[in-house]
């Protein structure tokens, strides 16, 4: 019991451990990027923690209470209780001790007591055992766990019929490892109990008549469980309300009914192998891990690497996975390949195997694991994972229905949600939510015993990142975002609590009949990959396919029969040849009948030749297909393509319309504006001339003038000539005819205004004048002298006129 | 596929390769410049990006990093599934991952986008003592299949970038060029034949 109690300690985290500022309460690392969150976010999970152990307290006490005969058992499942809570250390022991004094009390039922007989050996067989990591739940939660194992013994009932169908596939393995398979098949409960009552640890001698007698028993044992349910809608929400740190690892193996799977022995048998192995395992971690010393060995040896290289890959660095707990894992998984070597180890189950181991014992945690896988996982990991990819259709239509606008979007981008999902899935969100989300996940999911809780999960996170999500701009970013915003999901209980009571009406039925819409599809598709890969077979494949016919004795019909079985066994190995040349050299009979051998090859050869016949033709007629396709491509290209010039033409020829339509109308008032100025010019050029003209009228008028002025002064000139003349002419006149001066003069004066006796003396004056002037120029001295004199008389005669006027 | 902006290139890469081969560890160096000795194994697929600047334009990876164990491989078509370019990774000190190489380059020729840009990368060339691929092996497969081939360390960095840059680089982008420059021969020249006789 002590080393029960070592291993324990080692890989249970004590529910108070240390709020390590890298690594949360479960010791599990924290992402940079999300230290701060955490820490807001852990008081708030101290708190919820607090309150829920409370509530779980409560309705246990409750739950022991109510138990119709347990009265008697009361005060010792308290004190299993308290002492449960104080530390964990103890109670692997307490409560086994417990639970044996109560069911010892309590007598009055046939199981109970079959149930106590069970389990005093169990307990002497830890102490047997020393390597044996085995621990019996507290009897606090045996309603629960008994409630929830009658779920397990249904499916396994109903599973049955698959199971034996399945066991021919199986064939050749079990022929590898006689005797085993039988019991890793019916690997039921019932064998658990039949054990107890002949307490008999070797499983292999069980008879089929022993079967049959459980099985008759089972059914009146699952019938009984029908008539709990009144607390189980309390202890539903409770779960939905997450299960206490520190009942987790029990409630959860509760949930998964571990108890009702353990096969007492299985485990160790299994590892039986192992324990040649396990010496040579040290040896090579110490050598070289990836030496290939696994040939030799069994077929599900081939997994041996594979886990050898996940165990430092899984948590690492998490202080609970150190060497004995690497080493526990190392056991569990090469535990579970063998258990169901048609799923044997898939990356995925190092994490759930860690995860478990965290929180129970060694074999706990492989039965917890064993029920996870091969009931609520079943055909999720096998080779094909052919559930998880229908699982994701499904999703993808119920994300569909109920995100339309979302799903617009990310098609728009281009994004599948199984792109992101689909790993969320597979890891039950390991590693994508932060932890005590997860854990929170994996209460509900156990409890209920079916993937619901992975949709429910998923449409939860849709609808609490979808709104952020339809804001982004192109496939990166929205994946980007899902992936940090999923990660940061701190808020449990919201996560938790928007599943459970937002998509409630997501319910296993219905997800089973869409299961079924799809299957078929993926299916077909994973038929034509394998095609695919077969076609890149080398000869190895064939000569696995040749020797697994030549096996059989001659005969056509087994003969077809045979290489579909190998067939199925490729198209499980995907393409893998390793595995595939070590499956046929396995099968690979050293006698070599050539005869066979030569007319199997001829069938093939036919065969062959007739699928690259048809082959061929399908590519004829797909190349032309795409030839026509490419061409009507093409023309429709090129016909929008011409659209489109046309479209641009006329736009081209509208814009130039309207600029010509404006040039015009530009010409116009350029023409209008043209025709004003040279109308003003015209204008400005009259006025000119005009001006010009007027000028020129005013110099003649002035020349007129001033001939007229000069014309004026030479009359004046010779008015005052002929005056003087007049006076020289009347002063001779006055000479000669003194007497009478004045009358005459008057008289002469009179006459020169008359005119017309003054003219011709003027005339012969003026003559005789120019004469004078020319004949004798003393004359004119004469008569300058006289005109000299002149203006005096002038004067005076002017004198005179004036006086006379 | 690599839609082509301007200048920014969005491409789809997925990292293939066998389990261990250091797929996650590349994408890790090359994202966030990171090295762990043990690398939390690979469900399904995880998802990163980076951007890249190569001459003229940025090209933004959008990487699938995906799961290397062999059944994980009937999911692999969804990530690959119109990828721009892959990036196929053994490790040089294991034979067996370079055979499984060699078959993800058979299924990508068959099942791929025939346009896609595919590296092969000989991962863990720190271990050079351990080394059972030889490096003129990968490169004369890697001629003969029309791939690009570097030996790379996520532990030391060693051709981490180098190989993302020169992906970056082979990525067919401008898809439509070929219009645009057929139209402007054609006009050019009746151009040029206007202005020469325009100036004489």
């Amino acid at each position: 019991m002590t080393t029960v109690r070592g291993a324990a300690a080692a890989l249970n985290p004590a529910p108070a451990i240390s709020f390590d500022h890298k690594r949360d309460a479960y010791g599990f690392a924290v992402r940079p990027q999300h230290l701060q969150r955490y820490r807001e976010y852990a008081n708030m999970y101290k708190e919820e923690e607090e309150e829920r152990s409370d509530r779980w307290k409560d309705f246990l006490e409750r739950q022991c209470e109510s138990a119709p005969l347990a009265i008697n058992g009361l005060p010792g499942n308290n004190s299993a209780i308290k002492s449960n809570v104080e530390s964990t250390d103890s109670t692997a022991d307490d409560s086994s001790n417990n639970g044996a004094e109560a069911k010892h009390a309590n007598g009055g039922k046939p199981d109970n007591l079959s149930e106590e007989n069970k389990e005093a050996p169990s307990a002497s067989e830890t102490k047997v055992h020393q390597v044996k990591i085995w621990a019996e739940i507290r009897s606090s939660l045996r309603a629960i766990e008994d409630m929830m194992s009658s779920r397990v013994k249904k499916v396994n009932l109903i599973k049955n019929e698959p199971v034996s169908g399945m066991r021919k596939k199986l064939s050749p393995i079990e022929e590898a490892r006689p005797g085993k398979g039988a019991s890793e098949e019916d690997s039921d409960e019932e064998f658990y109990d039949l054990e107890r009552s002949e307490s008999d640890p070797n499983l292999e001698t069980l008879s089929a008549d022993a079967i049959h007698a459980l099985d008759t028993g089972v059914d009146s044992h699952a019938t009984q469980p029908e008539s709990l349910p009144p607390w189980k809608e309390e202890l539903e929400c409770l779960v939905q309300g997450g299960v206490p740190m520190e009942l987790r690892g029990e409630l959860w193996q509760a949930f998964v009914g571990v108890r009702a799977r353990r096969v007492d022995n299985y485990y160790y048998k299994l590892l039986a192998p192992e324990t040649n192995l396990g010496s040579k395992n040290t040896e090579l971690d110490d050598r070289n891990r990836e030496s290939n010393v696994l040939e030799s060995v069994g077929v599900p040896e081939k997994w041996e690497a594979q886990i050898e290289k996940d165990l430092p890959r899984t948590f690492p660095g998490h202080p609970a996975l150190d060497e004995d707990g690497r080493n526990a894992l190392r056991r569990i998984l090469t535990a579970y390949a063998r258990h169901n070597p048609s799923v044997g180890y898939c990356q995925a189950m190092n994490f759930f195997a860690g995860l478990l181991l965290l929180l129970m014992p060694e074999e706990n945690a492989f039965w917890t694991l064993v029920g996870v896988l091969d009931d609520y996982f079943d055909g999720y990991y096998s080779e094909e994972m052919l559930e998880s990819q229908v699982d994701q259709l499904v999703l993808e239509d119920l994300v569909r229905q109920k995100f339309p606008k979302l799903v617009n979007h990310l098609d728009y981008l281009g994004v599948e949600v199984a792109w992101v999902t689909g790993p969320w899935f597979l890891t039950i969100y390991m590693n994508m939510l932060p932890w005590e989300s997860v854990l929170r996940v994996w209460d509900v999911l156990l409890f209920e015993g079916n993937r619901v809780m992975l949709f429910r999960t998923t449409l939860a996170l849709m609808e609490l990142y979808g709104p952020a999500l339809v804001t982004t701009k192109d496939a990166g970013d929205a994946v980007t975002l899902l992936q940090s915003l999923a990660g940061s999901t701190f808020d449990s209980s919201q996560l938790v609590l928007t599943a459970c009571m937002a998509y409630q009406n997501v319910q296993e039925t219905r997800l089973q009949e869409l299961r079924n819409k799809h299957r078929p599809a993926v299916r077909a598709s994973l038929e034509e990959r394998s095609k695919g890969t077969k076609a890149w077979k080398d000869s190895q494949g064939l000569a696995s396919k040749l020797y697994s016919f030549k096996k059989d004795p001659g005969s056509v019909i087994i003969g077809s029969d045979k290489p579909e079985q190998s067939d199925m066994q490729m198209n499980g190995d995907v393409s893998h040849l390793d595995s595939l040349s070590v499956d046929g050299d396995e099968e690979i009979d050293p006698v070599k009948d050539l005869k066979e051998q030569v007319v199997w090859l001829k069938v093939e050869l036919c065969n062959l030749l007739e699928d690259k016949r048809s082959a061929e033709l399908r590519a004829e007629e797909l190349e032309t297909a795409l030839m026509e396709m490419v061409k009507q491509d093409n023309r429709r290209q090129l016909s929008a393509r011409v659209e489109q010039l046309e479209q641009e033409i006329a736009e081209i020829r509208q814009v130039l319309a309207d600029k010509q339509e404006q040039e015009n109308a530009m010409l116009q008032i350029l023409m209008r504006v043209e025709q004003e100025q040279k109308v003003t010019e015209d204008a400005r050029m009259f006025a000119e001339q005009d001006a010009a003209a007027q000028r020129y009228a005013a110099q003649v008028l002035q020349e007129k003038y001033e001939e007229a002025s000069a014309e004026l002064a030479e009359m004046e000139k010779r008015a005052v000539l002929a005056e003087s003349m007049l006076e020289a002419t009347l002063q001779y006149q006055s000479v000669q005819n003194k007497p009478q001066p004045s009358p005459r003069s008057k008289q002469a004066q009179q006459s020169n205004q008359d005119h017309s006796p003054e003219i011709p003396t003027r005339k012969i004056g003026l003559l005789s004048r120019w004469r004078d002037r020319n004949k004798d120029p003393n004359d004119e001295k004469s008569l300058n002298e006289g005109q000299k004199l002149s203006p005096k008389q002038d004067n005076t005669n002017g004198h005179e006129v004036q006086e006379k006027v | 596929m690599a839609s082509s902006g301007n200048k920014n290139i969005n491409a789809k890469l997925v990292l293939l390769g066998d389990v261990g081969a250091g797929k996650s560890s590349l994408v890790l160096r090359f994202v966030k410049g990171q090295f762990v000795e043990f690398q939390e194994s690979t469900i399904g697929a995880a998802f990163f990006s980076q951007t890249v600047a190569v001459n003229d334009a940025t090209v933004k990876f959008e990487i699938w990093d995906t799961a290397g164990q062999e059944r994980y491989h009937s999911l692999a078509p969804m990530y690959y599934r119109g990828a721009a370019a892959a990036i196929i990774v053994y490790d040089i000190s294991n034979q067996a991952s370079f055979d499984r190489a060699k078959k993800w380059v058979q299924e990508l020729q068959a099942q791929g986008n025939p346009n896609m840009v595919m590296a092969l990368a000989g991962n863990k060339s720190d271990l050079l003592d351990a080394r059972k691929v030889e490096s003129e092996e990968a490169q004369t497969y890697a001629q003969e299949n029309g791939l690009f081939f570097l030996e790379t360390s996520a532990k030391t960095a060693a051709n981490v970038n180098e190989i993302f840059y020169e992906i970056a680089k082979r990525l067919p982008r401008l898809q439509q060029t070929p219009n645009p420059s057929g139209m402007v021969l054609v006009d050019r020249p009746a151009e040029r034949a206007n202005t020469a006789s325009c100036c004489s």
